[in-house]
């Protein structure tokens, strides 16, 4: 079953129409900056000066009371979202793949932007950044957005985020939101990395996708040659009843710690398995902003 | 040290398995996980104790495989040479007998010979060996030489009482055969007797080379019947005597008791008594019985005006049975052409038969019963049992001829159970006739005869039937007026009925009967109830009867009885309960056997190997459960 087949595209449309419903003005899209330029909805007067433009002159209020007034308009501007997807190995672990399962999410999410006429752009990452999908606008780029997507393979080495981050922030573009995709799986640590999007004034939100078998790992106990997938490192242990309890209570811990640091800073923080579904998660999302109950 | 079964080495060969799954086993199973984040800082925390982290499966190889050597060197019984020099060779033989189920010790003396025996087995060394005898009624081996302790006591344990007399001289001779049979001389070998010693050559036995008497129970009194026996009366056909011998075998008078006998639970005879020290009371007691049954006497005491048995050691021999058969009423037919009063009334007299009488020869004849013909017989004799008295016409077994000269009885055949009881020495047979057996008659017996020969009384033994004949004139003889003739004709008729309410002697235990059977399949039951086959159609010999009772012989398909026995303790030597003087006995020895010291070496290996597994799970359960 291809990842992205007609029934996902589907799935798109209509949750595209529900956010047009209920995400106006909360998550994304049409946006209005607080910037007075050249738009169409009036803001306010001020006094002309030499120099400006006749047109936008209020000639009626000139006639009225023989004062040159200025009108002044609220410039509308699009929204930036930018993805920052996990590639690395760690997502290719689970029942779906957690890798899939976040490519539809992201899929999901910059098909509802592109509908708004925000602009979205998809950075693929794992030890590095190893692909870019760049910004771009409009539904129809959405195919081309799958077929970047679909053609990803989770093939980085140990996440570094922190890396990532520093090569993101030093590209010339506009702050926006920045969504990550990841299991968070950084062994140097998963805040450096955020800390570094924040501090650059990007709008940050974290989806942390977990399996199932990640919080509940099955058959584990006795002698096993215990593989990171990620690392490709294999080590041969002994797990016991008391292990797999350390493991259950130190996973819950990371959890914690991220939905921890998303609250300290003010940042969006959805944390999900993929027993659910993309479509699901992403009612899920709108209802946690307040608007869908 | 040597190995008793080098053989098992071979189990040795195990090993390699053990070793490949251990290698198998290293190859452990592969689990992917997406990261090592969480279990580096769990397994990270454990550094100190690596090293027998990796050693341990090491550990736990070696572990088995020495725990499998441990089996192995168990399985090969490996033994000091000092522990075959002290081996020995130990028969023990258990007196099973009557006088063994005397009560003078708790519970029993078989009892307390079994648990003498049972210490006797604890007390055994690594490699002795033992074979268990039983000594009662017949000597058998229940356990044959053997080192394994759990199977003498299984065969101690199975050696049941009997009623059967002593026979331990026949189980020393066996004893001594099986220790010969076995071989190895360099094993000292011994025999134990566990036996209340109550038999007279018990002293003797006590000293033999090599015999050791471990005795159980005291000297104690006994009352016993010990004897029991009926017989028919030789005068009336539907009554028996009865012969009971008491004996006190105590050194003590009995005070006050009573001899009771029951026939089918009905009292029939009561008489007190009170014998002295070792005295013997005997008495003929006479009844009458057509229904037979089961004949019972046993000695009681009175107590609050209820019998009570009477209390003393050994209860068996309180009491004896015998067997009375039923007596089956007989058709006689009597047929003669002028009457005779004296034949008519002898037949009569007979309680059992039922006459009828014709002067005129009936055309045809009852089958069964019997036929009396008078004077006059049909040319063919009928068949089935015939009796002819003075017969006046040949037939097709004799031929009549003329009057003896001289008839006076010089010759009888005593033996004969036709002549029992009765005596025709010199008794005159006026008109007696000559009478010459035809070949149809075969070789007849006589059993009485003239001087000259000349066959008086004479027995015909045909296929169909026996035939008598007495060839006497009755109306001019004296005969008829002589006790003789009805004891004569009695014995006729008791001939022809002989295969009905013939007595059988109440048997002793221990004792063997024959017994005829027809053809067919047959039980024999036991008093307690237990039943083995037996094929028929022919003479079967059963026994030894080892219990006190009767025993059936009965058809195996329609339960119908064919034969009983009685079967009575009836031996003074059980009875006595106090033991020969001059007996050798011996103290119970246990040594180190049962302790934890004397167990064989194989013993300490698998304790050894036990700790090892132990050990092995513990290492396993440690791998999953911290």
């Amino acid at each position: 079953m291809a990842l992205f087949d007609s029934d996902f595209l589907k799935k798109l449309e209509y949750l595209s129409l529900i956010s047009r419903r209920v995400f106006r003005g909360s998550l994304m899209a049409q946006r209005r900056t607080m910037q007075l330029g050249s738009g169409i909805e009036f803001a306010d007067h001020r006094e002309y000066t030499p120099g400006d433009d006749f047109r936008y002159l209020d000639w009626n209020l000139y006639a009225r009371h023989d004062e040159l007034l200025l009108k002044r308009f609220q410039e509308e501007e699009d929204l930036h979202v930018y993805f920052l997807l996990d590639c690395s190995r760690s997502m290719a672990f689970g029942d779906p793949a957690k890798f899939d399962f976040a490519r539809q999410v992201t899929a999901a999410l910059a098909y509802i932007a592109l509908a708004d006429l925000d602009r979205i752009s998809v950075t693929a990452f794992a030890d590095d950044i190893i692909a870019d999908f760049p910004l771009t606008r409009g539904k129809g780029r959405i195919l081309s957005l799958l077929k970047f997507l679909e053609s990803l393979p989770p093939i980085g080495q140990d996440t570094n985020l922190a890396r990532v981050a520093t090569g993101f922030i030093h590209r010339d573009q506009r702050r926006g939101l920045a969504i990550v995709v990841s299991d968070l799986y950084d062994p140097s640590g998963f805040d450096r990395g955020l800390d570094l999007l924040r501090h650059r004034r990007y709008e940050t939100r974290v989806v942390q996708v977990h399996d199932k078998y990640e919080r509940e790992p099955p058959d584990m106990l006795g002698d096993v040659e215990m593989w990171d997938v990620e690392s490709g490192l294999a080590r041969k242990v002994t797990v016991t009843e008391k292990n797999l309890r350390q493991y259950r209570q130190l996973f819950d811990e990371f959890q914690d710690s991220v939905e921890g640091y998303c609250n300290r800073h003010s940042l969006g923080c959805t944390q999900t398995s993929t027993e659910l579904s993309f479509d699901q998660l992403i009612l899920r999302m709108m209802r946690q902003t307040g608007v869908v109950r | 040290m040597s190995l008793a079964n080098p053989t098992a080495l071979f189990w040795l060969a195990l090993g390699i398995p053990v070793v490949i799954f251990y290698i198998l086993k290293i190859r452990l199973r592969r689990m992917p996980v997406s990261t090592v984040i969480f279990w580096r800082q769990i397994f990270d925390e454990k550094k100190p104790r690596s090293l027998w982290q990796r050693l341990r499966h090491l550990v736990s190889l070696l572990v088995q495989l020495a725990f499998l050597a441990l089996l192995v060197a168990a399985l090969t019984e490996p033994f000091f040479a000092s522990e075959a020099r002290s081996a020995r060779r130990v028969i023990l033989i258990v007196d099973n007998s009557a006088s063994m189920n005397a009560t003078d010790v708790e519970s029993t003396r078989l009892a307390k010979a079994k648990e003498d025996a049972h210490r006797i087995i604890q007390g055994l060394r690594a490699r002795d060996e033992m074979a268990i005898i039983a000594a009662g009624t017949q000597p058998r081996v229940v356990c044959g030489l053997t080192v394994h302790p759990k199977s003498l006591r299984v065969a101690l344990d199975g050696i049941g009482p009997t009623d059967g007399p002593t026979q331990l001289a026949a189980a020393l001779a066996l004893a001594r055969r099986l220790a010969a049979e076995t071989g190895d001389a360099d094993k000292e070998s011994r025999i134990l007797v566990v036996t209340d010693a109550c038999t007279d050559d018990a002293a003797k036995l006590s000293t033999e080379d090599r015999v050791q008497f471990v005795t159980v129970g005291a000297r104690a009194g006994n009352l016993a019947i010990t004897r029991f026996q009926v017989r028919r009366s030789t005068v009336d056909p539907i009554g028996y005597e009865t012969l009971v011998e008491i004996t006190n075998l105590s050194d003590e008078p009995t005070g006050e008791f009573r001899l009771s006998i029951t026939l089918n639970g009905q009292s029939i005879e009561v008489i007190p008594l009170a014998l002295a020290h070792n005295q013997t009371w005997s008495k003929v007691i006479e009844n009458t019985t057509r229904d037979g049954g089961v004949l019972t006497a046993e000695l009681v005491v009175k107590v609050d005006k209820e019998d009570r048995p009477y209390p003393d050691a050994l209860a068996t021999d309180n009491k004896a049975i015998a067997v009375l058969p039923k007596r089956n009423d007989v058709p006689v037919h009597m047929h003669s052409p002028v009457g005779n009063l004296f034949l008519q009334k002898v037949l009569e007299a007979n309680p059992l038969t039922q006459l009828t009488t014709s002067k005129a020869m009936p055309a045809t004849f009852q089958t069964g019963g019997v036929k009396v013909f008078h004077r006059e017989a049909p040319a063919t004799l009928p068949p089935g049992s015939v009796l002819v008295v003075d017969p006046a016409n040949d037939c097709n077994l004799w031929k009549v001829g003329d009057k003896l000269q001289n008839p006076i009885v010089t010759q009888q055949d005593k033996d004969s159970p036709l002549m029992a009881h009765v005596r025709l020495d010199n008794v005159l047979m006026p008109e007696a006739r000559k009478v010459t057996f035809t070949p149809a008659a075969g070789k007849p017996q006589i059993l009485a005869a003239a001087s000259t020969g000349d066959p008086l009384f004479a027995v015909i033994d045909r296929p169909e039937g026996k035939v008598v004949v007495l060839s006497v004139n009755l109306d001019l003889g004296d005969l008829p007026f002589r006790t003789a003739f009805p004891i004569l004709a009695m014995n006729v008729l008791g001939q022809f009925t002989s295969s009905h309410g013939e007595m059988r002697e109440s048997l002793v235990a221990g004792s063997t009967a024959d017994v005829t059977l027809p053809a067919g399949d047959f039980l024999v039951r036991s008093p307690d109830g237990t039943t083995r086959k037996l094929p028929g159609g022919g003479k079967a010999t059963i026994g030894p009867f080892d219990q006190c009772g009767v025993w059936t012989v009965a058809a195996e398909g329609t339960g119908t009885a064919v034969e009983e026995f009685a079967v009575n303790v009836m031996n003074k030597a059980e009875s006595d309960l106090r033991p020969p003087e001059g007996v050798v006995a011996v103290a119970v020895e246990t040594g180190f056997g049962g302790s934890f010291l004397g167990r064989p070496f194989w013993w300490y290996l698998i304790g050894l190997a036990g700790i090892l597994a132990v050990a092995e799970w513990y290492l396993y359960q440690r791998r999953w459960i911290s």
